[in-house]
């Protein structure tokens, strides 16, 4: 524990830089998955929102409802997607995928607008709605909402990985860190034994004189300590032997 | 006589029948392969039963009459007219595909009694698809690739039916065509599918058209749609929106349900959502199963309006339901219900058709092999499902009569279109003169608490 209390202040230093790292690359790691998903789903649900619309205007202009129906069903097995319809030139919702109903907040907005919406609604949650007018909108919109939780799961999934990363560098680290300081520490511990041996003090780790030597001969700190104890004149001692 | 091919090893029933070289008496035998990866044990036995048991019906008439078959030049015509069909036989939809099945397989044994077609049996391959799309798509494929049949029959519901679609284009030069779709959607009867698919039922248009007419005529203005969320609910709700269009009325109230909800499962939520909007009545657009849960759940929320169900609800299975729920509720669920129907009661009509069905069901009702049939089915007496594919078995068989010896694909697209007074029995002789669609009767049938109480009314629904 002395040892610890000897480089306390490194410590925390470490800890702290630690934790400096551990947030800024988590903040950076959020805002690089989030905007990169983001961008990768809006522009995929875009691209899957034109397909459908591009497939829409000869089966809206020529074929029941039946078939965009069944062309719509189709898209729903991608994870992403939350919910697809289509509304006519009017803004009437003629062909959609929500069970049990078509949810309020979408029934009250005008869907005739072709801009990308985020929408959070009661029994889907979150998503981002993006929007395909058919016929350049003359023959109504294709409306797909893509799931912005999911995105929110990978965020956390990404981030959750590498928390776990840098927990397992952290705690290596402090063991490494703890080994470090007892190795450091060894050498200032023999000093301090040799020293109370000099003062004549029984601490119960007593050098034997092969280990005096060795500590005499170090090259550093501890060693030019150890030598300037030695010719340092000893206090008044009584009844003791120098043990050298 | 025939010796039956070695199809793949997959969940598919052969019928074979034939008639016994020595005795002149019929003899059917079912064998079934499995799909499973083997998870019937004896699916491999089955299949080299099916050989050998086609062997030793070929055999017998060689010992019995060798000469006579080794001169016969028409002995090649003599395999069997190979007849597709996928369907629900497992799942919350497998009374449909289950009695469909019934009313085929049972016409095609008489007419295999009878000495077959032009001398060649009828052999129905059927496979389950549960009512999945992907599953029905793969079943035609293998039905009109490996399975070589003449024809697709008996195909069930308008998703799974709208998938398979481009299939038939796509074999389109090899005259892929379907018969008799159990669909009343509007896919299979408009272009570019008109001369790939045949029918025989009228549309749901058609009969959301007659439903409206009738519920309008009755006073009833306020009007919601329960439908099933994929295209053959988007085909029944575009059919009572536009019926109520062409009044000047509007649907008052709209709520879906997923497609393979079961009985069991709850529709408080569609309920509230329909109560909230107050109809005067409701046209469901759904499985027989949810058609029944529907109902149970709207007269437990004390909602009892009329409420009506095309004809895909069979009207027995959702009577059946209803009857049997009731009885332990001590509830009479039979109230105010109104089904429409596209063939005529297959108790009490008089039509020889009809007759005919009760007559051979009674004598010999075919049932679909073990590996198709759910263990817990019980299979219903005389009902509309299966009567409609008896008529779809006798249409066809009509229909091939009149080909002669010249059975193929090909021949058959070249003269299916244009056929007509084909007399099965029914009202009127049919015919798919100018259009592929040749019945457009569609029947109502009330209810009430002790039984079905007949058809009452016959409308021909609007051409």
């Amino acid at each position: 524990m002395s040892d610890l209390r000897l480089f306390s202040k490194a410590l925390l230093g470490i800890y702290l830089l630690f934790a400096v790292i551990a947030l800024s690359t988590s903040a950076l790691c959020i805002h690089t998955v989030d905007q990169e998903l983001s961008r990768e789903y809006q522009s995929n649900s875009e691209q899957i929102a034109k397909v459908i619309a591009d497939a829409s205007v000869d089966v809206l202009l020529n074929r029941d409802l039946s078939v965009l129906q069944s062309l719509v069903d189709q898209y729903l097995s991608i994870r992403s997607i939350k919910y697809i319809y289509i509304a006519d030139e009017n803004g009437e919702v003629i062909v959609h995928t929500f069970v049990p109903q078509v949810p309020a907040e979408i029934v009250a907005t005008d869907r005739r607008t072709t801009a990308s919406t985020h929408r959070s609604l009661t029994g889907i949650g979150s998503v981002i709605e993006v929007v395909s007018p058919i016929l350049q909108g003359r023959a109504g919109t294709v409306h797909l909402g893509m799931d912005a939780g999911l995105i929110g799961l990978k965020i956390q999934s990404a981030v959750g990985r590498e928390i776990y990363l840098i927990s397992v560098l952290f705690i290596g680290s402090i063991l490494l860190t703890l080994l470090l300081i007892g190795t450091a520490a060894r050498p200032l511990h023999r000093l301090l034994s040799y020293q109370r041996q000099l003062a004549g003090e029984d601490d119960g780790f007593g050098l034997t004189p092969a280990e005096v030597t060795r500590l005499l001969e170090r090259r550093d700190l501890a060693g030019d300590l150890a030598r300037l104890a030695q010719r340092s004149p000893s206090p008044p001692q009584t009844n003791r032997a120098d043990p050298l | 006589m025939f010796v039956p091919a070695l199809v793949e090893e997959t969940c598919c029933a052969v019928i074979f029948t034939t008639v016994g070289p020595l005795t002149g008496r019929p003899v059917t035998a079912v064998f079934v392969i499995d799909d499973s990866g083997g998870t019937l044990p004896n699916a491999r036995n089955c299949r080299y039963g099916a050989m050998l048991w086609g062997l030793l019906v070929s055999a017998m008439p060689l010992a019995a009459n060798a000469t006579a078959l080794a001169a016969d030049p028409a002995t090649p015509d003599r395999e069997p007219i190979r007849i597709g069909m996928s369907a629900a036989f497992q799942g919350p939809s497998r009374q449909v595909g289950i009695e469909l099945y019934r009313g085929i397989a049972t016409y095609f044994s008489e007419v295999n009694r009878r000495g077959g077609i032009q001398g060649r049996p009828l052999q129905l391959i059927a496979y389950n698809d549960s009512y999945q799309p992907d599953r029905a798509v793969d079943n035609a494929l293998r039905l009109l690739g490996s399975d070589k049949v003449l024809l697709l029959l008996g195909f069930t519901g308008t998703e799974p039916v709208t998938r398979v679609l481009p299939l038939l284009k796509k074999y389109d030069s090899d005259h892929g065509l379907m018969f008799f779709p159990f669909t009343g959607g509007a896919a299979v009867r408009e272009a570019p599918y008109d001369g790939l698919v045949f029918n025989l039922r009228p549309s749901y248009r058609q009969e959301t058209e007659a439903l409206v007419g009738e519920l309008v005529a009755h006073g009833h203005q306020r009007i919601a749609v329960f439908y099933q969320s994929d295209s053959f609910g988007r085909s029944g709700w575009g059919g009572v929106r536009k019926a109520l269009t062409d009044r000047h009325l509007q649907l008052v109230g709209e709520a879906t349900y997923a497609r393979g909800t079961m009985y069991t499962g709850s529709l408080d939520r569609q309920v509230a959502i329909l109560q909230s909007a107050k109809p005067d009545a409701i046209i469901c657009i759904a499985t027989y199963a949810a058609s029944a849960a529907f109902i149970r759940d709207a007269r437990r929320a004390d909602l009892n309006v009329p409420i009506t169900t095309v004809s895909f609800a069979s009207l027995d299975s959702v009577v059946s339901l209803l009857r049997q729920i009731g009885a332990e509720d001590q509830r009479d669920y039979l109230q105010q219900l109104l089904f429409s129907s596209v063939v005529p009661d297959p108790k009490t009509s008089a039509l020889p058709a009809v007759k005919e069905y009760r007559a051979l069901m009674n004598q010999a009702a075919a049932l679909p092999p073990t590996a198709l049939l759910d263990a817990n089915y019980q299979p219903s007496g005389y009902n509309r499902t299966s009567l409609e594919g008896f008529l779809d078995a006798k249409l066809l068989v009509a229909m091939l009569n009149r080909l002669g010896k010249n059975l193929t694909r090909a021949s058959l697209a070249a003269a299916v279109v244009g056929m007509k007074d084909l007399d099965i029995g029914l009202q009127h002789p049919l015919s798919f003169q100018g259009r592929n669609q040749a019945s457009d009767e569609v029947y109502f049938d009330a209810v009430n608490s002790n039984e079905v109480a007949g058809t009452s009314a016959v409308n021909e629904a609007k051409k």
